[in-house]
C-alpha cells in the first residue's frame, strides 16, 4: 500500500521555543517496498514514521495512505508499529502478547491463539507460547514484537529501529528473518534507522534525511539482488553505496554537531 | 560466581552466610541471659529470656494468645481489607480522571500528613470504644499509603505501552483495562504492603487505649504492663513481632504469585 507525503511540518512545543522536527518532507513510499529511512539521531525520522502510523498527530502537510480517491481512513489503519523499545506487555506470556491486537477486536481465544501460534511458528518461536518475556532473549523479545505486529495483517509494517539493541550476531539473523518476513506477507515497509550497513541490507531505497530540522536530503535507490544476505557487504557495489550514504550521513552529523555546539556555547 | 551476596565460592562459605545470623541471636539472648542472673536484675524490669519462655509456653498453652491474637487478627483484616478497597478505588480514579485528581489531591495533601493516632479522640466521641473505632482508624490510616501507591504507579505507567497497545487496537477503556491496571499492580502491592505495616500499628495501638478494649494483643500488652508482669509483656511482644513476620512474609508470597514479572524486569 503507497504512502504520499506532502509539505510534511512538524512543530514540537510552543512558540518561542518551539522546534521544527520535519521541515516540508515530500515522499512517496511504494507499495510493497522496503523503505529505509537513515539520519543522525535527533532528525524526526522517528517522528516521521509514528506521523506516517497515526500516533502521534502533525502540524501541517499531508499524509495519504493507500490509492488517491479512496475513502479517507484515519492514519494507522492500515498500518501497524514495532517499537524501537518493542514495548511488550511484561506481564502477559508470549501468546496473549502476539494475541493482543485480536484479544481487543474481541476474537475469540480458540481462534486468536490458532493464529497467534502460526505467527509465533512463523518467526521461530515455537515451544515458548508460555514465556513471559522478561524471561526470553533480546533476540527472541523482537520476534514476540514482530509476530504481535504481523497478526494485525495491515499491508504497512512501520519498524523504529527495532534492532538498535541488539548484538552484531543476532542483529543479522534478525535482519535476514525480517526479509524473508516482509517478502513473504507483501508488506509495505518503512524502517527507521541510523545504521547504513542495515538500510543498505535491507532497504529498496534509502531515504536520507538532514540533521535538525529533518528534511529530506536525498533518495538512494539499492539496486543490490535479492535475496540480500551478510555476504554482499563484501561486493563492489555495496561499497559504492555505502560510500554514498556515509558521505551524506557524515555531513548531517556534522551539522548536528555543529548545532549543538551552538546551543551549549 | 561471586557478583551478588547470596552467591559463594565454597560451600563452607554459603554455610556461614546461613548460620550466622542465627549464631547471632543465640549470642544475644545468652548475654541477656547470663547479664540478668549474674547481675541479679529485679524481673520486673528485666526478665531472663529463661523466665519469659515459660510464661509463653504458658500463654500458649492456656489459649491467652490464640484468643488475643485471633481476636487482633480479625480487626486487622477487617480494616486492611476496607483500606485496601477503597485506597485502590480511589487510587485508580484519580490515576485516570485528571478532573478526581484535582479534586482529591488537596484532601489528601493535607490530611496524609496528620498523624493519624490524634483522631482517636474525635473517632472514640463519634463511634464508641468499640470495634467501629478500631476499624475505622486503621482503614483510615492505611487507605492514604494505598491510595498514593496506587495513585502514583498508574500515573507512572510506561506510555510506550498505552501507544503500543492503541496502535494495535485497543480503545481508552481497554487500554486502562488491559494495560494501564496490570502495569501499576506492583505499585499497588507495594501500596498495599505498606497499609498492612500502619494497620497492625494502629489496631495494637487503638487495642491499648484507656479502657476501649478487654482483648486483643495491645489490650494484653497493656494490662500485663499495669500489673507489672513484664514477662507477658515480652511475652506478647514476641508473638506481635513474629505475627508481623508472618504477614509480611505471607504478602510478599501472594504479590509473586499474582505479579510474577516483576522479578526478573531489572
Amino acid at each position: 500500500m503507497e504512502i504520499v507525503v506532502d509539505n510534511l511540518v512538524q512543530v514540537f512545543g510552543e512558540a518561542p521555543n518551539d522546534v521544527l522536527a520535519l521541515d516540508r518532507v515530500s515522499h512517496r513510499f511504494p507499495s510493497q517496498r522496503f523503505t529505509c529511512i537513515l539520519g543522525p539521531s535527533g532528525c524526526g525520522k522517528s517522528t516521521l514514521a509514528q506521523i506516517v502510523g497515526g500516533i502521534e498527530p502533525f502540524t501541517s502537510g499531508t499524509v495519504t495512505v493507500g490509492a488517491a480517491g479512496g475513502a479517507a481512513q484515519p492514519l494507522g489503519t492500515h498500518s501497524v508499529m514495532m517499537w524501537q523499545h518493542l514495548n511488550l506487555f511484561p506481564w502477559r506470556s508470549v501468546i496473549d502478547n502476539v494475541a493482543f491486537g485480536l484479544e481487543v477486536q474481541g476474537v475469540a481465544k480458540a481462534e486468536r491463539y490458532e493464529r497467534a501460534r502460526v505467527l509465533i511458528a512463523m518467526v521461530g518461536l515455537r515451544g515458548f507460547e508460555a514465556h513471559r518475556p522478561p524471561q526470553l532473549s533480546g533476540g527472541m523479545r523482537q520476534r514476540v514484537a514482530l509476530a504481535r505486529a504481523l497478526i494485525m495483517e495491515r499491508p504497512i509494517l512501520l519498524m523504529d529501529e527495532p534492532f538498535g539493541a541488539l548484538d552484531a550476531q543476532t542483529k543479522i539473523v534478525m535482519q535476514e528473518e525480517l526479509v524473508r518476513i516482509t517478502e513473504q506477507t507483501n508488506k509495505t515497509v518503512l524502517f527507521v534507522t541510523h545504521a547504513i550497513d542495515e538500510a543498505i541490507l535491507l532497504g529498496d531505497e534509502i531515504v536520507v534525511m538532514t540533521a535538525r530540522p529533518g528534511r529530506i536530503k536525498e533518495v538512494i535507490k539499492v539496486d543490490l539482488p535479492r535475496p540480500r544476505s551478510q555476504e554482499m557487504v563484501n561486493t563492489p557495489e555495496f561499497g559504492r553505496l555505502y560510500d554514498r550514504a556515509l558521505h551524506l550521513i557524515r555531513e548531517e552529523v556534522l551539522n548536528a554537531m555543529r548545532q549543538q555546539e551552538e546551543v551549549a556555547g | 560466581m561471586g557478583t551478588t551476596g547470596t552467591k559463594h565460592k565454597s560451600k563452607a562459605g554459603a554455610i556461614v552466610y546461613i548460620v550466622v545470623p542465627y549464631l547471632l541471636i543465640v549470642a544475644v539472648v545468652l548475654a541477656w541471659e547470663i547479664m540478668v542472673r549474674v547481675k541479679g536484675v529485679q524481673p520486673i524490669f528485666l526478665p531472663a529470656p529463661s523466665a519469659i519462655f515459660k510464661y509463653l509456653v504458658v500463654m500458649i498453652a492456656d489459649g491467652e494468645i490464640a484468643y488475643h491474637l485471633s481476636i487482633t487478627f480479625l480487626r486487622i483484616m477487617a480494616g486492611f481489607l476496607v483500606a485496601a478497597a477503597t485506597g485502590i478505588l480511589v487510587g485508580i480514579a484519580m490515576g485516570m480522571s485528571r478532573l478526581v485528581a484535582r479534586m482529591v489531591d488537596p484532601w489528601i495533601a493535607a490530611l496524609y500528613p496528620l498523624p493519624k493516632i490524634s483522631l482517636i479522640p474525635l473517632l472514640i466521641i463519634w463511634l464508641g470504644t468499640g470495634e467501629a473505632y478500631k476499624i475505622v482508624i486503621s482503614a483510615v490510616t492505611a487507605f492514604f499509603p494505598v491510595a498514593i501507591a496506587t495513585f502514583a504507579s498508574i500515573r507512572q505507567v510506561d506510555s510506550g505501552l498505552m501507544k503500543a497497545a492503541k496502535d494495535l487496537g485497543a480503545n481508552v477503556r481497554q487500554v486502562q483495562l488491559k494495560v494501564v491496571i496490570p502495569a501499576a499492580l506492583p505499585g499497588i502491592f507495594s501500596g498495599l504492603q505498606l497499609g498492612m505495616g500502619v494497620t497492625i500499628i494502629m489496631v495494637v495501638a487503638a487495642e491499648m487505649i484507656g479502657g476501649s478494649s478487654d482483648s486483643g494483643m495491645g489490650y494484653l500488652l497493656i494490662h500485663a504492663g499495669q500489673v507489672m508482669e513484664t514477662e507477658k509483656v515480652f511475652g506478647a511482644l514476641i508473638v506481635l513481632a513474629v505475627f508481623g513476620a508472618v504477614i509480611t512474609n505471607a504478602q510478599k508470597r501472594i504479590d509473586r504469585m499474582i505479579a510474577p514479572w516483576t522479578e526478573r524486569e531489572h
